[in-house]
């Protein structure tokens, strides 16, 4: 970082030039905010189809306008259809609970690593600390696309194959997880606390459990928040490792239910894949809306520290 | 498009290694040296875990793909055998052309599209942007898979509310789907997933630009365009580049898109379709996974240089310090 985009850093609390300093003419700002709403339009119009689309039977998914209902109110139809196996690859209730372990446990031992990690980097000085981390840095940039085979193949080695833990694990590894946990411990915990605890006669790991993770809160939930959506998201590593049904994830379960409808001769698949698609993603949706601050805190906290 | 889920601390990868850890405190060597054990303790789980799903599986899949598994005679070495097939592969190498070509036109609309909306927001100029901004993000949370359902039923020729929207404009039957227009097809699915994302990352960078640059800018009579090109542009440049890295690597191994597409229009998406596709049908629909192991380290390694290079190239014009 320069040292002017540093100083910048420091500076981000301060408000922002008013706009009309800027001078532009009325029709200029209409204009801009009419390309801003026609792209939030593009942004929200496949969700609005796949909004209206779940209350639909299958004709009128095809035949009636997408943006509207249509025909009679089928929502909670097409809702129960999603605990039945009427695609014959699954029941799709098994794999929102397979994609809730796996989330759920891959981003909680992600987030435990990472803050053990980070803290470890942050508040230690160690021989190899250096190369450990650039190590961790270099892994960023292997997305877990081009591990998934490899995994796969090792897997099939050790007897991973078609097991939970064959998903979990190696979802715990978050190169960004650790990096976030770093800069924000970096910023949070100061190292006078840590010094003063020391001489009351603290040990180190009640220093982490009451001190460290504590003041690191807002980073934790940030670390928890992007590793559940980038495990819920997963598509290629659970698509290699499992083969049976009964273990995909939703996401996996819905590219063979797309498969199936539009293949099959079977009647009515349609508007389970479309109200299957809506239930993945509410949740995160959801999630996000209501815990914005800390999707946007882990966006803020690298710009700002460092 | 299989982005990690980055934010903007990638933007500064060296800025880690510098906000080095605290100063030794000058007490007695035997603590030292405990606390100095204390520290490799808490990266210890971690660095286990990256040696055993990451490096370990690595160095297994490069020397299985030393190995051919035959019908009379099971698994032989065969030396670099897979690799001359590979690399003697037109469907390989046609894959890999294709998702250049993706790349190098998907990345730069994604992230001008990206630093528009980011500038605009920046200077206040778009009423209701924090809604804006909110909406602009949220296919974060959309998994490809399902992007890539509802846009295959948007535009299927047709029926697709988008596709009939077009006929009724008269701008005739568009197939989306052809192999005309399949590529484009995938970069409007790949730009509507990622553009939020990058927007947020962008809007983070430029409001760490104090004001009192924009202040003087707007004394001297700059326009909000030039402010904008001239004077905020070059200072994000940083973020930039890395999200130029982020989204290439993405670009690069594009995978579920197309993977999904084809369920709809099979004929549209052939065997190596991209690099991924032709890693993922040769190892699993073939079940030739020593090859398919193989053509994945060819295209590792191909990433790797395109990186390397960039990095070199950008280091040599001082963008990184």
């Amino acid at each position: 970082m320069t040292p002017r985009s540093a100083r910048a850093a420091r500076k981000s609390g301060s408000e922002q030039v008013s706009p009309h300093l800027y001078g532009l003419r009325r029709g200029t700002t209409t204009v801009l905010n009419l390309i801003a709403i026609l792209f939030a339009a593009f942004i929200l119009g496949p969700l609005l189809w796949l909004l209206f689309s779940a209350t639909k039977s299958q004709a009128e998914i095809y035949d009636s306008f997408g943006f509207w209902f249509a025909g009679p109110f089928r929502l909670w139809h097409n809702l129960s259809a999603l605990g039945h196996n009427v695609s014959g690859t699954g029941v799709f209730v098994h794999w929102l609970g397979n994609t809730l372990v796996y989330a759920v446990g891959g981003a909680v031992g992600a987030t435990i690593l990472s803050a053990l990690a980070g803290y470890g980097f942050s508040r230690y000085r160690f021989r190899g600390a250096n190369t450990m981390f650039l190590l961790v840095m270099a892994t960023l940039l292997v997305p877990l696309t081009a591990i998934a085979l490899p995994l796969f193949l090792f897997y099939s080695k050790v007897g991973l194959v078609n097991s939970v833990w064959g998903m979990i694990l190696p979802s715990m590894v978050s190169p960004i997880g650790i990096y976030l946990m770093r800069t924000f411990i970096d910023a949070s915990v100061p190292k006078e606390l840590i010094e003063a605890a020391r001489l009351d006669g603290a040990s180190e790991l009640w220093i982490f459990w009451r001190i460290g993770l504590p003041l690191a809160f807002p980073g934790l939930m940030t670390v928890l928040l992007i590793s559940i959506v980038a495990i819920w998201n997963n598509y290629f590593l659970p698509l290699i490792i499992f083969s049976k049904s009964g273990l995909y994830p939703l996401t996996v379960g819905l590219s063979a239910l797309s498969q199936a409808a539009e293949t099959g001769t079977k009647a009515e698949l349609v508007p389970v894949l479309i109200t299957g698609g809506l239930v993945t993603v509410v949740p995160l949706i959801l999630l996000f809306l209501l815990l914005e601050r800390y999707f946007r805190g882990g966006m803020l906290q690298g710009s700002v520290t460092g | 498009m299989s982005q990690q889920l980055i934010h903007s601390p990638a933007l500064k990868p060296a800025a880690g290694t510098r906000t080095g850890p605290p100063r030794r405190p000058s007490s007695r060597g035997s603590s030292l040296s405990r606390r100095e054990r204390t520290g490799a303790v808490f990266i210890a789980p971690h660095m286990l875990m990256l040696g055993l799903f990451m490096l370990v599986p690595t160095v297994y899949a490069v020397y299985s793909s030393l190995f051919a598994t035959k019908l009379i005679g099971g698994r032989q070495y065969v030396g670099l055998e897979n690799y001359r097939t590979v690399l003697h592969s037109g469907e390989f190498w046609s894959g890999v052309a294709r998702v250049l070509v993706f790349g190098a036109i998907q990345v730069p609309l994604t992230l001008g599209i990206a630093f528009a909306f980011a500038a605009l927001f920046d200077a206040g100029v778009i009423r209701g942007s924090r809604f804006f901004r909110t909406v602009y993000f949220m296919p974060f949370a959309v998994p490809g898979v399902v992007a890539s359902v509802m846009w295959s039923f948007l535009l299927l020729p047709g029926f697709g509310a988008y596709a009939k929207a077009l006929k009724a404009l008269g701008l005739g039957h568009v197939d989306f789907f052809s192999s005309r227009l399949i590529l484009p097809t995938i970069m409007l699915i790949v730009i509507w997933e990622w553009t939020g994302y990058n927007m947020t990352i962008l809007y983070t960078s430029l409001k760490s630009i104090p004001k009192e640059v924009t202040e003087a800018a707007i004394m001297e009579g700059a326009s909000l365009w030039r402010i904008i090109l001239h004077i905020k542009l070059p200072m994000v440049m940083p973020s930039i580049v890395m999200l130029v890295f982020l989204n290439a690597v993405g670009a690069l191994q594009l995978f579920t898109e197309p993977s999904i597409l084809a369920s709809f229009q099979p004929q549209a998406i052939s065997f190596g379709f991209t690099p991924t596709l032709f890693v993922y049908h040769t190892a699993v629909g073939s079940g030739e996974y020593e090859l398919g192991a193989a053509a994945a380290v060819v295209l590792a390694l191909i990433i790797g240089a395109i990186s390397v290079a960039g990095f070199a190239v950008r280091r040599r014009n001082g963008e990184f310090r």
